[in-house]
């Protein structure tokens, strides 16, 4: 009936609508020739992100010397095709089949709304008169906080399956019954009650008013939209913000965007609403005698400036630091460091990739030359293998998530190492249940198998490694046999995963904090960077070491130089010091400088006395809570820069600037594939609140700087990080506006680098394997402390839930809750919802227990979201060798049930 | 209409042209001996000799040879098999799967089961000879949601042939290998349609997809597939047995083999004929199946299950080929002739099997799931007497809306009793408007309303 398409397809089609010629590439299909052509047809069955199924019918076309009528959407173009559209029986039988929908479709939402797709398909053949003007009957679901569902408008046009599916993974959305008793329903009572994840992506999707979002009938519609970047996670996802009266009410994601290609997750979607929250602290304050009193700007930053001033004086530059923001941008970081070592003149200064990927980036450049991460988010579709470790992407990465679940659906073998068994774990080929804090035997086992049954990539490593003999001595005693002994993972599974690892190439390794959050997260990172090496997999598509970066800017904070010992561009101070200098016309101060952790340190010590933090709650966040306390306490000058009145303001804070949220000013993020991406203002800051670039440059002329802080827009700060660091040169905000480039990029001309080390290291042409030796967490369990307590991060809250914990998020995830496996739960006299007191030596907390037969006996796990439960008052002390990352991973607890 | 949960005992016979019995049955000759299922009464009789003799054969001479006997699938659409073996994407690094159709669904359709029931072990070998033509070591049949007791009997006769080494590894010492499992349905007419049958195969909803790509370059699990009916393969092994020749010389030109016309509606003896496809539909309507019953006067046919046009009484003396009736203004489908004499208001008919239609409709395509809906609403107001007279336009507006531009060729099939009722019968539908209800005599429309739902 219809010709099979053409071996060898030419490049161009040339093809006819409707009479006129016209040339498009091959994989076009029909409908992509219609809308180069201009014709336009009601599409409703279509999106660009899912595989055509072409079942509304609505844009048929003939093409000639083929019997049947077949839809544009899903026909694949092919040479020579002449297509029709407009003859008498194809227009009649769109409209019947309009006809048809509008007969049951309620006329009110159609008023509501016109802009929706079926809506305006209406609208344009004239069917207002069609439509139902009694309301249908059909499901209403208002159970979700965020997505509402009315099936009276549903259209059969499976979008929301397919999305679900296709995109997401989630398969939430099923179809019950056939033909016009077709319905479409979640799987569970409701969609609350679902195993819906709240990505949105179905409402996104949904031409009716079928699926929609809750918040619509609340807030209105949008007025205006504006692109930015997400400020949540590190995936980075672009996103289009929709305003009304200076208020944020809608967020869609960007269909072209190279990150998330049209998805988003339940909290760049719908978590918003911390921006407008009521405890939003919207003037300047100053504390006296214990009471907080709001102020003028004028009279905060000249306090602020003389009490550093006098510090400083008193105790010497390096009594003072500031604390760099993983929310703030690069811009603002930039300042934040050139703030410490210009005003201030200390290196004092850190941020929070202290705790969560230093050491990612500290082995990464030890081993290769440059700490950041080495592929991009598309090899992911490349890799053939994906070696997930101690990381739950589609928790925390979602979006990430969400396209690992897809590659592994089309064939991509996965790999997770993980003690729980999460989402991905169900999902993977080998699943390593690695006891906590064992990560470097497990990973010497791994490196011993793939040398004992030779799978290295022999020309890899002749071209471009050393030390394979002493690194193989390194792994020779840890056998697969030795290692499940003290991984408590199988040595067939060790080994079965190391075959995978090294042969089904291209493979792709994407950690997260569950390698790094330990004693030896430096190591741990370094072993994995071995097993890239010895199997070639680098500096190729669909392979790398790609750390997970946790919040939107961690990247970039530490890249701008928040960071004790890195100067802007990830320069070391003893390469760049020269240019900055000359720059700043200051010298760089040439004491080391002092991290997070040791400015704890030396605050116990009473040799620091000042800290300016911005936009980071050291207090709840840091392990051991009560020693950071008592750090804190021992300050004589807390400066707090954030949207809310943060633990530490509430407990230490002595003055607090009014910063406002990336939604309320510009700038530019890097997330954790090293792309650099605009940030854009939505809405006007709130109150007398103001962008953090701003705070710094008003502080900076408060102490009498002002002429090297002298910006008037976060383009003027970007240019001069252009102008000093090569890496950025390349990335005017120009070039910057659609999609954003990836680091580094050293000219106008450069396309930006998607893979770094493809013919030579950052470090020169060949890199070295380093062994490392297994030295155990130093928290030991026994009789008094049972369980290992793993801590980490959830869906719907983000870290401290300083913004998710101001958004109906808190629905879907009320509390900070105790993982633990139902037999020990047993054993314990636990049960679902009880609350359970975890006693750890450094601390205790309190919450409510899960049962979760996805976590080992004797394991815990449980997150830090909730700032009544306090969770890091149980986190331990120690701390990774190389870098000071606290050990959140591992800490010896028991467990009471509390009355 | 639909024979659907209903248990009917079916005259089977083979068909004489006045006194002299035409052909002698193959397919169907012994389905009255007792044992006529097992294997060793089917090795008694030639069992498994077409499988022999085609793995002594490459598989491309096995398609040449289907070809050259001229049989045309048995499905419906009677496309030539041994070219749909053809088409099958050699070139493919996937596997190749062969689905056999045992969905039987059609309205008036019930041949596939006897055959299945009665000489299942043909299906078997026609199954393995036909993985062995595309290359293929797996074939899946797909039966009918309601046809439990067949899946019983089928299942018995496949553990026999694993057996006796005719399935499963190395096949006769030939080095081929071929696995038989069967798959039954859900229970649902549009599991038939060949790429709604592979998606409920693998695990989803029995929902078409769009062609192209056709089933043989992207088929089960997207890797090459030839989709069979059972006559089809069941056809097959008599060709490899008798020499493709001979199969042709059975039947008219490129209509070889014999036919299992599967006679229903107002007949004296409905049931499954196996005959020449040089039959009339005359002969096998007033030879093999008796006539309408005395008294009564034939009204129209439906030649070949619900889905295709009417024929009149004066045009019955076409062929009962695949070509002879299409040339007659009809289609030959699944060979499901449905008598209808005087007694049959066309009206009724046209609803009743609307409404067959719509609760069929697999609802993945606008114009079908809607429109269906929408035909059937408004015969069933016509049948009540409630119609009017623009409701006739809107009938032939609305169909000309669905045909040809659903997804499937259900929509097509969906229409057919509409337009057909319409062209031959419109002074019945104008009658019921104008009268406000059925002309023809109450107690033969108490009848019709026992029987539609
Ligand atoms: C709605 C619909 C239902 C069908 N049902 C059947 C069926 O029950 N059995 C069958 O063999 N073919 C059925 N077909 C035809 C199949 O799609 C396909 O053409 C056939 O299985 C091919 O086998 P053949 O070439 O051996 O005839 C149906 C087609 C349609 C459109
Ligand atoms: S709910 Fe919306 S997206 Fe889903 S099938 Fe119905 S109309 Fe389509
Ligand atoms: S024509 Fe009918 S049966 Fe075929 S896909 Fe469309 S809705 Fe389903
Ligand atoms: S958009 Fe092509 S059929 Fe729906």
């Amino acid at each position: 009936m219809i010709a099979a398409p053409v071996a060898g397809a030419a490049p161009t089609l040339s093809v006819e609508v409707n009479g006129a010629p016209d040339t498009l590439p091959a994989g076009a299909t029909i409908l992509d020739a219609l809308r180069a052509a201009g014709v336009h047809l009601p599409t409703l069955c279509h999106d660009e992100r899912l595989t055509p199924i072409g079942v509304c019918r609505l844009c048929l076309v003939r093409v000639q010397g083929w019997a049947r009528a077949v839809p544009a959407c899903s026909t694949p173009l092919l040479d020579g095709m002449r297509i029709e559209t407009n003859a008498r029986d194809l227009e009649d039988a769109r409209r019947t089949a309009l006809t048809l929908l509008a007969r049951r479709y309620p006329a009110d939402g159609v008023e509501r709304d016109p802009h929706k797709e079926f809506h305006r398909a209406i609208l344009e053949h004239g069917l207002e008169r069609e439509l139902l003007q009694a309301s249908a009957p059909g499901p209403i679901d208002r159970s979700h906080p965020y997505i509402a569902v009315d099936m009276s408008r549903c259209i059969d046009c499976y979008r929301c399956v397919r999305i679900c599916d296709e995109v997401q993974g989630q398969f939430v959305w099923h179809v019950r019954d056939r033909g016009l008793d077709t319905q479409i329903v979640p799987d569970g009572p409701s969609l609350f009650e679902s195993s819906c994840v709240g990505c949105g992506a179905c409402v996104d999707t949904c031409p009716t008013g079928a699926l929609d979002d809750a918040a619509r009938s609340r807030l209105g519609a949008a007025s205006a939209w504006t692109n930015t970047t997400c400020p949540y996670c590190g995936v980075g996802c672009e996103m289009s913000v929709g305003a009304r009266d200076g208020r944020i009410v809608a967020v869609k994601p960007v269909l072209d965007a190279p990150v998330n290609k049209g998805h988003l997750c339940v909290k760049g979607r719908y978590a918003f609403e911390f921006v407008g929250a009521d405890d939003r602290v919207l003037d300047p304050m100053i504390r006296t005698g214990g009471q907080w009193r709001c102020t003028s700007w004028d009279e905060a930053l000249t306090f602020a400036a003389a009490r550093l001033g006098d510090l400083v004086a008193r105790h010497g530059p390096d009594s003072v630091g500031v604390l760099g923001s993983a929310r703030a941008t690069n811009e603002e970081n930039y300042l934040a460091q050139k703030f410490a070592r210009v005003v201030l003149g200390t290196n004092n200064v850190d941020c929070c990739a202290r705790v969560c990927h230093a050491p990612s980036a500290a082995a990464l450049k030890h081993s290769l030359g440059t700490g950041l991460g080495t592929n991009s988010f598309d090899d992911i579709e490349i890799a053939r293998t994906i070696l997930v470790c101690g990381a739950n992407p589609t928790e925390n990465h979602p979006v990430v998530g969400a396209r690992i679940k897809q590659a592994v659906r089309r064939g991509a073998a996965l790999i997770v190492v993980d003690p729980r068994r999460i989402e991905l774990a169900s999902l993977a080929t080998c699943h390593l249940a690695v006891r906590p804090g064992t990560n470097v035997p497990l990973l010497n086992a791994m490196a011993h198998a793939i040398l004992a049954k030779d799978l290295v990539d022999r020309r890899f490593l002749e071209a471009r490694v050393d030390g394979v003999e002493t690194f193989a001595r390194s792994v020779e005693a840890w056998t697969p046999e030795r290692a499940a002994v003290v991984c408590g993972v199988d040595a067939e599974l060790i080994r079965r995963a190391a075959r995978l690892y090294a042969t089904r190439a291209p493979a792709m390794s994407i950690h997260g904090l569950g390698l790094t959050e330990h004693v030896q997260g430096t190591d741990g990172v370094t072993l994995l960077i071995n097993l890239a090496l010895l199997t070639g997999n680098i500096g190729k598509p669909g392979t790398g070491i790609n750390p997970l970066r946790g919040q939107n800017n961690v990247q970039g904070a530490a890249h701008m130089g928040c960071e004790p010992n890195t100067l802007p561009g990830a320069a070391s101070p003893k390469d760049g010091r020269a240019v900055f200098e000359q720059a700043w016309k200051r010298e760089i101060p040439s004491t080391h400088g002092l991290h997070l952790l040791h400015m704890m340190d030396a605050a116990l010590d009473g040799r620091f006395n000042a800290l300016w933090t911005i936009g980071y709650d050291v207090l709840l966040t840091n392990a051991n809570a009560s020693e950071t306390v008592r750090a804190m306490r021992a300050l004589d000058l807390v400066i707090v820069q954030d949207l809310f009145l943060t633990e530490t303001a509430r407990e230490v804070g002595s003055v607090f600037f009014p910063a406002c949220s990336s939604l309320e000013k510009d700038g530019t993020f890097m997330n954790a594939e090293r792309r650099i991406q605009r940030v854009r203002q939505v809405v006007r800051p709130l109150g007398q609140s103001r962008p953090d670039w701003r705070i710094i440059c008003d502080l900076a002329r408060a102490m009498g700087h002002g002429e090297l802080f002298d910006f008037r827009e976060p383009e003027a700060i970007w240019n001069e990080v252009r102008a000093l660091c090569e890496g950025a040169r390349g990335m005017s905000y120009a070039r910057l506006d659609r999609g954003g480039l990836q680091w580094p990029c050293p000219s106008e001309d450069h396309p930006g680098t998607s893979i770094l080390h493809r013919d030579s290291f950052a470090a020169g042409p060949r890199a070295v394997l380093h062994g490392v030796a297994y030295q155990p967490s130093r928290e030991s369990t026994g009789p008094e402390y049972p369980f290992v307590l793993n801590t980490g991060r959830s869906l719907y809250q983000f870290n401290a839930g300083t913004m998710t914990g101001r958004t109906p998020n808190n629905a879907l995830r009320p509390s900070d809750l105790l993982d633990m496996c139902p037999d020990d739960a047993d054993r314990l006299g636990l049960s679902e919802g009880d609350t359970a007191r975890v006693i750890s030596r450094y601390g205790s907390a309190v919450l409510p227990v899960r049962l979760n037969a996805g976590v080992q006996p004797g394991q815990l796990f449980a997150t830090f979201h909730t700032p009544s439960i306090f969770l890091n008052s149980t986190t331990g002390s120690h701390r990774d060798g190389a870098t000071g990352t606290p050990e959140y991973k591992v800490a010896a607890v028991r467990v009471e049930r509390t009355a | 209409m639909c024979t659907k949960g209903i248990h009917v005992v079916f005259f089977v016979s083979s068909c004489f042209r006045g006194p002299v019995m035409i052909m002698e049955p193959l397919l169907t000759k012994y389905v009255r001996e007792p044992n006529c299922f097992t294997l060793d009464f089917y090795l008694k009789h030639e069992g498994y000799e077409g499988l022999k003799k085609a793995l002594a054969l490459t598989p491309d001479q096995v398609v040449e040879m289907v070809k050259a006997s001229g049989l045309r699938g048995r499905g419906g659409a009677g496309f030539p098999t041994g070219m749909k073996w053809q088409f099958v994407d050699k070139r493919s690094p996937n596997p190749r799967y062969i689905a056999c159709n045992a969905d039987e669904s059609e309205p008036g359709t019930f041949k596939d089961h006897l055959l299945m029931e009665r000489n299942p072990h043909l299906l078997i070998e026609g199954c393995a000879i036909a993985c062995h033509a595309i290359g293929a070591r797996v074939a899946y049949v797909y039966i009918r949601g309601e046809f439990f007791h067949v899946q019983r009997v089928l299942e018995r006769a496949i553990d026999e042939a694993y057996r006796a080494g005719f399935l499963g590894r190395n096949v006769f010492g030939s080095g081929f290998d071929c696995d038989v499992y069967i798959h039954r349905g859900a229970g649902a007419y549009e599991a038939g349609e060949e790429t709604a049958l592979l998606e409920s195969l693998e695990g989803k909803r029995a929902q078409p997809r769009n062609k192209p790509p056709f089933p043989a370059v992207i088929g089960l699990y997207n890797c090459p597939t030839a989709v069979n009916n059972v006559e089809t393969l069941a056809n097959v092994p008599l060709i490899l047995r008798n020499g493709a020749e001979w199969f042709a010389a059975l039947g008219p030109e490129k209509n070889g083999g014999p036919k299992l016309f599967c006679i229903s509606g107002h007949v004296k003896r409905p049931g499954v004929y196996e005959a020449s496809m040089t039959m009339t539909l005359r002969e096998l309507i007033e030879g093999c199946a008796g006539g309408v019953r005395e008294g009564r006067t034939l009204k129209a046919v439906i030649p070949g299950g619900s889905s295709v046009p009417m024929l009149m009484p004066d045009q019955l003396d076409a062929q009962a080929s695949f070509d002879g009736v299409q040339k007659a203004g009809s289609l030959l489908g699944s060979a499901g002739l449905i008598v209808l004499d005087d007694t049959a208001c066309m009206v009724w008919l046209a609803e009743n099997l609307l409404h067959f239609y719509r609760h069929e409709s697999c609802g993945k395509c606008t114009p079908c799931r809607e429109g269906t809906d929408w035909l059937h609403k408004i015969l069933r107001r016509i049948e009540r007497g409630e119609g009017h007279m623009r409701d006739l336009d809107l009938l032939s507006s609305i169909s000309g809306s669905i045909g040809g531009k659903t997804l499937c060729a259900f929509g097509d099939a969906a229409i057919t009793p509409v337009l057909t009722t319409l062209k031959h019968f419109r002074h019945e539908y104008e009658a019921h408007i104008r009268e406000g209800r059925c002309t023809l005599p109450a107690s033969w429309r108490a009848r019709h309303a026992a029987g539609a739902r």
